[in-house]
């Protein structure tokens, strides 16, 4: 009887002698102790410290930008230093902060703990990424120091080619970034197919885990393109090889082709791993088995892949070929369809379920409508003669942001509430977490659903001044932006106040049956005290409901 | 037809209402899709919230089901694709009868040339009623040139031309915009570079169109003739490098005072700048160029007769200041 309450991990086995081991990673003392580390858990935690830094840097850039746009004409900066203030925004928030959110900071610390593994296959590889990250973050910050960098996030030839030094500095940061991507991602694919437990077969790996692995995969064949990209702008730029700018005998469309053929697939290095996280918060607050599991599954491949073809929508209007244009919308329009079924198969997991609205699920069902919305207005962009006439305007600039905010930095922190007390072993404070959350929720919205109607009304991006009829919606989209702001200010005083003052967690507070539930918080050095074996799936509730009738019975 | 709407500019080519068609079809589409998913998973919330003593069913399958949200929204996205492309070859293959304007973009200007060679700068004059062509390329970086009212864009791509094509159907300004972003000069303050990079389409019928292109544009209604020469000089760019208030820190001669103002040439000789010194230091600034500034080229500008006797009317009167 025991031994099967606890292969289930409900008896608490691990949990029980918690008092007699109190050893945990955290333990270990001393800056020596963590700069060394190779724990991946450990790594984890100093990834995940350094994309909150990078996002608090790229979020006070956005609200310098949404400040100067608060009225039309120069309200705090010039037209110069508003291209600055918009290219760091974008640069920092996609190569510094969210390709390595997910996967590096929380991926790192659960993926291998959900497999039951002791650690990634290469540790000395996953702390050589973490290193290789800060390097590029240093050449970053001198780009960003010396104060020159206004060539866009997406770096588009010939301007960028023609600007200054200090563009050269932010290439070569990015470029460095990339690298550290590419490890971590070489990291995932060899430790999910090496180092699952005993018993933890394909068909039972967390959907965590299958979203990690997709991702991996794109991040170890499409970054080097990246670095590819940015070494011929390097080239060019010092040498003065036309490669991409046509003063020099180069054609700037090759760079798009170039730059959107990483890129693109970036979109879903930056999704797939909130898709993950949603799944595993959906299934655990429903306390049921992931509808349609394979498919949730298997469509995380799909993406991977179809993801790779699609690079040309951003191009539609740079002149390509009427026949390339239209086998790229063709291809675009496919996207849909893994996506869509990702969100059907959320919500048929809700049918039935027993939900709880903790704020992590809080987190998931937001989840659930802001990509709704990011992908609906994909299809308008992917239609052919609307996306001509929408191309480059805000409402482009909403669609991404409903995808990569909506989705992925809501799923981030839906994964960082769920996943916190695992983290910390610190308990949070709910009900200020849910004060978060709604400021967060609404403010985003605010922010953005005006620039979707900014957007189809004409008006063009990365404007520095803008005429005055659209004065009205870009002060809305300001104000969501403060109370965006304000969300994220009140999320982080919430978690510092649950690491100092925060009551200590137990192993499974929510008596939820994924595996990294069955150790302690935080987890032993090695994960888990004993060896890890398998013995059921990772949303068996019906198993761990049955046994709490059972153990109820018997009392 | 001119139907603006809350979210959509007004219709103002032939071309405009079959996109905005479509960009209706699919936000119709997507308001039921988004209603749906958000009202069943609300309704699921509520209904199946955790109550004490009610466990959660066991997960089933169902491959109907998958079937089902797989292939009809497939059906959906190839009509929403066909419909798209359909449409958009219809913008993009112009009309064989079209009146080419050429159309050059550069750092942060737009310049037009009609096809007898008039030019204009930031502005355009066109004939309504006809299908036009613009021919384009770039001096320099990226742009791109979009008029929401006419739902058309095309990026300007150095190193190649590119094409536009309209045809507007009702007379008035339009505004177009560059919507590729190229940057702003380094520490000038004010609204500059890309978001600066407007231009104005004046739509006219087709007579004032032919009398446009014999005599050049006429001054705008309610403007004397040295307020329009300002308004030129503003909109032309010659700001960028001359200034008009005196002070001399601008990399050009400054206007003020400049009219009958006694100049040294890199020739040696000494003029005096009247009217003819003027139009030709416009039209062909290379003839004579003023001694201690023959190392910044100034490009050669094409008004009409009535603009460049604006310009002059406005330099005279910053003299006269
Ligand atoms: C790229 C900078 C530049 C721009 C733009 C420019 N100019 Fe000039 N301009 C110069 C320079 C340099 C000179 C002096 C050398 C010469 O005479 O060519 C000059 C000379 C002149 C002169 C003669 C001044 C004198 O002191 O004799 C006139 C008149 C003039 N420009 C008018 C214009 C007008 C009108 C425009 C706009 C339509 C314009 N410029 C745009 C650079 C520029
Ligand atoms: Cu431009």
């Amino acid at each position: 009887m025991s031994t099967h309450a606890e292969s289930i991990g409900l008896a608490d086995g691990t949990a029980a002698d918690g008092a007699v081991h109190e050893e945990n990673y955290l333990s270990a003392k001393g800056i020596a102790s963590w700069l060394t580390t190779v724990d991946h858990k450990r790594i984890g935690i100093m990834y995940l410290i350094a994309v909150l830094l990078s996002f608090f840097a790229g979020g006070v850039f956005a609200l310098l930008i949404r400040t100067e746009l608060l009225f039309p004409g120069q309200t705090i900066m010039t037209a110069d230093q508003y291209n600055q203030a918009f290219t760091l925004h974008g640069a920092i928030m996609v190569f510094l902060f969210i390709i390595p959110s997910i996967p590096a900071a929380l991926g790192n610390f659960f993926l291998p703990i959900m497999i039951g593994a002791k650690d990634v296959a290469f540790p000395r590889l996953n702390l050589a990424s973490l290193y290789i990250w800060c390097i590029g973050a240093v050449f970053s910050l001198v780009a960003i120091i010396s104060g020159s960098v206004d060539t866009g996030w997406t770096f588009y030839t010939p301007y960028s080619s023609r600007a200054s030094g200090a563009v050269l500095w932010m290439a070569m940061g990015i470029f460095i970034l990339g690298f550290s991507s590419i490890l971590t991602g070489v990291n995932f694919v060899t430790t999910v197919h090496k180092m699952r437990a005993k018993g933890l077969h394909w068909s039972r790996l967390p959907l965590f885990v299958w979203g990690m692995y997709a991702t991996a995969v794109i991040q170890v064949l499409a970054t080097p393109v990246l670095a590819i990209t940015l070494l011929l702008l390097l080239v060019e730029k010092t040498t003065g090889l036309g490669i991409f700018d046509p003063a020099l005998g180069g054609d700037p469309v090759l760079f798009q082709h170039f730059f959107w053929f990483y890129s693109h697939p970036a979109v879903y290095i930056m999704i797939l791993p909130g898709m993950a996280i949603v799944s595993e918060i959906i299934a655990a607050f429903s306390r049921r088995k992931p509808f349609g599991y394979t498919y949730i599954a298997l469509s995380s491949v799909a993406i991977a892949l179809l993801g790779f073809l699609v690079w040309g929508h951003h191009m539609f209007t740079a002149g390509m070929s009427e026949y390339a244009v239209m086998v790229f919308s063709g291809l675009t329009m496919l996207v849909a369809i893994p996506s869509g079924v990702k969100v059907f198969n959320w919500i048929a997991t809700l049918y039935k379920g027993s939900i709880t609205l903790t704020t992590p699920m809080l987190y998931a069902l937001s989840f659930i409508a802001l990509f709704s919305i990011g992908g609906l207005t994909g299809i308008f962009l992917g239609t052919l003669s609307v996306d001509i006439f929408l191309h480059d305007t805000y409402f482009v600039v909403a669609h991404f942001h409903y995808v990569m905010v909506g989705g992925t930095v809501i799923a981030f922190i839906g994964g960082l509430h769920y996943w916190w007390s695992k983290m910390t072993g610190k308990v949070y404070s709910e009900r200020y977490a849910k004060v978060a959350w709604a400021l967060i929720f609404v403010g985003f919205n605010v922010t953005f659903l005006s620039q979707f109607v900014l957007g189809s009304r004409g008006m063009a991006r990365r404007y520095f001044d803008y005429l005055d009829h659209f004065h009205t919606l870009h002060g809305f989209s300001s104000i969501g932006s403060y109370i965006l702001g304000l969300g994220f200010v009140v999320l982080f005083f919430v978690l510092l106040h649950s690491l100092v003052k925060g009551e200590k967690a137990g192993p499974n507070p929510w008596n939820l049956a994924g595996y990294e539930w069955l150790t302690t918080s935080p987890p032993d050095a090695h994960n888990f005290a004993t060896e890890f074996v398998a013995e059921r799936g990772p949303y068996d509730y019906h198993l761990l409901d049955e046994n709490i009738d059972e153990a109820a019975a018997k009392a | 037809m001119e139907l603006s709407t809350y979210q959509l500019p007004a219709q103002l080519s032939t071309y405009a209402a079959e996109v905005d068609w479509l960009y209706y079809v699919i936000f119709w589409i997507s308001v039921a899709f988004f209603v749906g998913i958000v009202g069943v998973m609300g309704y699921f919330v509520v209904r199946y919230r955790s109550k004490p003593g009610v466990r959660a069913k066991k997960t089933g399958h169902s491959n109907t089901l998958e079937v089902a949200w797989t292939v009809l929204p497939l059906i959906l996205l190839i009509v929403l694709f066909h419909w798209g492309f359909q449409s958009y070859v219809r913008g993009s293959v112009a009309p064989s009868s079209s009146l080419d304007i050429r159309v050059r973009g550069a750092q942060w200007l737009w310049e037009f040339r009609h096809p007898n060679g008039m030019e204009e700068l930031n502005e355009v004059t066109l004939p309504v009623g006809t299908p036009i062509r613009f021919i384009m390329s770039s001096g320099d970086v990226l742009h791109s040139f979009f008029v929401p009212d006419f739902r058309v864009k095309q990026d300007v791509v150095p190193g190649r031309y590119s094409t536009l094509w309209f045809e507007a159907t009702k007379t008035g300004k339009v505004q177009a915009y560059c919507t590729e972003y190229c940057g702003a000069p380094e520490g000038a303050t004010g609204n500059v570079g890309h978001s600066a990079m407007l231009a104005t389409l004046n739509i006219v019928d087709e007579e004032t169109y032919e009398k446009f292109l014999e005599k050049g544009p006429a001054a705008p209604e309610g403007l004397s003739e040295a307020e329009w020469g300002k308004e030129l000089v503003e909109k032309s760019g010659c700001r960028t490098c001359h200034g008009v208030d005196g002070a001399s820190q601008m990399p050009a001669p400054n206007f003020k005072g400049l009219y009958m103002r006694e100049e040294k040439m890199t020739s040696g000789k000494t003029i005096v700048a009247d009217e003819n010194y003027i139009r030709e230091s416009i039209l062909q600034p290379q003839a004579k160029i003023v001694s201690g500034y023959e190392n910044l080229l100034m490009p050669p500008y094409k008004f009409g007769e009535a603009q460049l006797d604006a310009i002059i009317a406005y330099i005279k009167e910053l003299s006269q200041e």
